[in-house]
């Protein structure tokens, strides 16, 4: 402050502080403030707005246990509420979007901290950056594009005869996520990639020679001596990805298949095509709510404090 | 992720804030011009269609010599708030909402009706201000609403692999031989005006949308058989460009989509057709406002647009289809073809309007839709 205030003189920091001040409260604070509120009042038609029907409850949060509809899981069939299952197979892809991304950063992250040659390191970082010079609509439609029945991807193998019939890539193979889970992982893996690398590169190469010259196998290099050190870069890496996959709208929306549902995706219908805006804020809150609990939990299981993740 | 919401939420505080600046000023302006002669009529409508103003605004004042005062609303709630307001306070003569939300205005005693002879019934094109659309543009015997522009969902057919029923049906989209692309909610009404078509519902759709407990019965059975027809369906749309690209990308022989879907696919081989239990359709139409001033320049107004140039200019600035007999021959040629091939006049006679749909409906319709895409 005293050196803003040095440097550019009382009228231009005061202008920037009110300029920021602006900014957080009009446009961030203020219309989030109005959203939590909104989300305890009941979606009326505009006459009866401010009338005795317009009273606090917590009827658009309870919508979330609506509807039970039977479902099965590894072989089990029960019933749950249709929104839960679609929150559920949010939470549960993206938490397999986390782990991808993981297994893929994690040599990366280590070869480039430790075993690459660090004047090849700028080149090495620029190319990994290169994709993160086209917006994330087209990184998307891109994969879209691949994944179609009509596209390169089919048409690469089919005209290699590896395949007989091209394939509905889209709808998926494994799970109904398929696609979605390829578009996330191309689109965040990066924010795992270099929270780890910049924790491993942390680390003191000697304890890596300490670890070899005592007989530790490579693995146990990697499980008892990197790994522990790099867990910071690990869990911040993991929160960020998980955190940016659940709340993606874009990559579901592109690459859906005809039985994917992501919870954004529930959000955005009670936002637009119901326009009940109560209960879309509702969902939101909801939603930031219980994705927190998600990640303290497995912050907890795993033993990461949130301070570990601020260094 | 919540961009899309945050920049409709800023476009609508825009066009909310710059209509309420409008509306600030109206007074003004007709006090102004309250000792005048009253050629002029106070017009509310959608913002963010400019070609009103820019070019049918100006040729129906170099027709009739009437002046509009043009106050944009982003929204029909928009709209509807400040038609309470004008009650009170006047300035406003004409509304333009959809056919399907005009009752609740009435109802709210906003509403007076036309004088069809001062208007020109006859100018418009068979199915749009008579049959059943007719019949709900009416309260009583009186004319409360006239259309002023329209647009359809029906089949868009590859012409060669799409396998149709004679006459197309909108059961050819649960026919397993046809790749499908589909939107969920257009598709579990198509599934239930089908079933109704072929006489295997308890009691008609259409109660659907006027009685809960009828939509809860009607809708679960369409559900039921849209998942069990769900295996051909290769992908969902929910907008222009999705739908385009289900047919060119994934192969898609057939969907329900719009009339601009078909249009922009028609040179690669694929048609829009009406099925036979008619196209899906919405339209939106001119009401007058029961303290209405000017209410000779309204009804020159509403029927200037049932003309060939009103009607054209009308559906031009709104990408979509005229009301008015004679008024494709004055938009392109190409999309007047178009339009007459897929709605002769029985294709037009039996366009199936959409209903009122309550936020109470939509919600749950929501749900429906949610339960389709999982099953």
């Amino acid at each position: 402050m005293q050196d803003l205030l040095r440097r550019y003189g009382a009228t231009l920091t005061g202008t920037f502080v009110l300029l920021v001040a602006f900014w957080l409260l009009a446009l961030v604070i203020l219309p989030n403030v109005t959203l939590f509120e909104a989300s305890f009042r009941p979606y009326l038609p505009v006459v009866d707005v401010g009338g005795p029907k317009d009273t606090y409850s917590f009827d658009n949060y309870r919508k979330f246990l609506n509807n039970p509809v039977d479902t099965s899981f590894l072989g089990i069939s029960f019933q749950l509420p249709i929104h839960t299952i679609t929150f559920l197979n949010t939470v549960l892809f993206s938490a397999l979007v986390t782990f991808i991304t993981f297994v893929m950063s994690y040599p990366l992250a280590y070869y480039l901290a430790k075993i690459v040659n660090p004047r090849a390191l700028p080149t090495l970082v620029l190319l990994l950056f290169v994709p993160l010079w086209v917006s994330e609509a087209l990184r998307a439609f891109a994969w879209y594009i691949i994944l179609t029945f009509n596209g390169p991807l089919n048409a690469a193998l089919v005209g290699m005869g590896l395949l007989d019939a091209p394939v509905r890539w889209q709808n998926g193979v494994f799970t109904a996520y398929d696609a979605i889970v390829i578009g996330l992982v191309y689109t965040y893996v990066l924010f795992m990639l270099f929270p780890i690398y910049g924790s491993i590169q942390s680390l003191d190469t000697n304890q890596i020679e300490a670890s070899e010259d005592l007989g530790a196998k490579w693995w146990q290099t990697h499980w008892r001596v990197i790994l522990p050190h790099a867990k910071p870069g690990i869990a911040s890496g993991c929160v960020m990805v998980f955190m940016l996959s659940a709340g993606s709208l874009l990559v579901p929306s592109v690459l859906p298949s005809t039985k994917s549902n992501w919870f954004t995706q529930t959000i955005q219908v009670w936002m637009l095509e119901s326009q009940d805006w109560n209960t879309g804020a509702a969902y939101s809150f909801l939603y930031i709510l219980l994705c927190t609990v998600v990640v303290t939990l497995v912050m907890w299981a795993f033993k990461v404090k949130l301070s570990d993740i601020a260094k | 992720m919540t961009t899309p919401s945050k920049a409709l939420n800023r476009r609508r505080f825009l066009q909310t804030s710059a209509a309420g600046v409008g509306i600030l000023a109206a007074p003004a302006i007709i006090s102004s011009k309250a000792l005048a002669s009253s050629g002029e009529i106070n017009f509310t409508g959608w913002a963010g269609y400019p070609a009103l103003a820019e070019k049918v605004f100006p040729a129906f004042t170099a027709a009739t010599g009437i002046k509009v005062n043009f106050t944009e609303l982003p929204d029909q709630d928009a709209m509807f708030a400040q038609a309470k307001v004008a009650l009170e306070a006047g300035g406003i003569d004409v509304i333009e909402p959809t056919i399907d939300r005009w009752g609740g205005w009435n109802s709210n005693g906003l509403l007076a009706p036309w004088d069809a002879a001062k208007l020109a019934m006859d100018n418009y094109l068979p199915g749009l201000a008579d049959g059943s659309a007719g019949d709900r543009s009416r309260a009583g015997d009186q004319l409360f609403y006239v259309p002023s522009n329209w647009g359809t969902e029906a089949l868009v057919a590859n012409t060669a692999a799409a396998k149709l029923a004679t006459p197309p049906s909108l059961g050819d989209l649960f026919n397993p031989e046809n790749q499908v692309v589909l939107r969920p909610h257009s598709t579990l009404a198509a599934m239930g005006r089908w079933l109704d078509a072929t006489g295997k519902l308890p009691r008609p759709w259409m109660d659907g949308y006027t009685d809960m407990a009828a939509m809860v019965e009607l809708w679960d059975i369409a559900l039921a058989e849209a998942v069990k027809a769900k295996g051909n369906v290769v992908q969902w749309w929910s907008g222009e460009n999705e739908a385009n690209a289900g047919f060119v990308a994934n192969g898609a022989t057939l969907g329900l989509c719009w009339d601009s879907t078909g249009f922009n696919l028609r040179n690669d081989g694929y048609a829009y057709v009406a099925p036979a239990e008619g196209a899906f359709a919405w339209h939106q139409g001119f009401v007058m406002m029961k303290n209405a001033v000017n209410v000779d320049q309204a009804h020159e107004f509403a029927k200037f647009v049932s003309t060939p140039e009103g009607a054209a200019g009308w559906a031009s600035a709104f990408s979509s289809n005229p009301v008015g007999k004679g008024a494709s021959d004055l938009m392109s040629p190409e999309v007047s073809a178009y339009y007459s091939g897929t709605f002769n006049d029985d294709a037009l006679a039996k366009l199936w309007w959409w209903p009122e749909q309550t936020a109470e409906f939509i919600a749950k319709r929501g749900e429906y839709a949610d339960k389709y895409k999982a099953a």
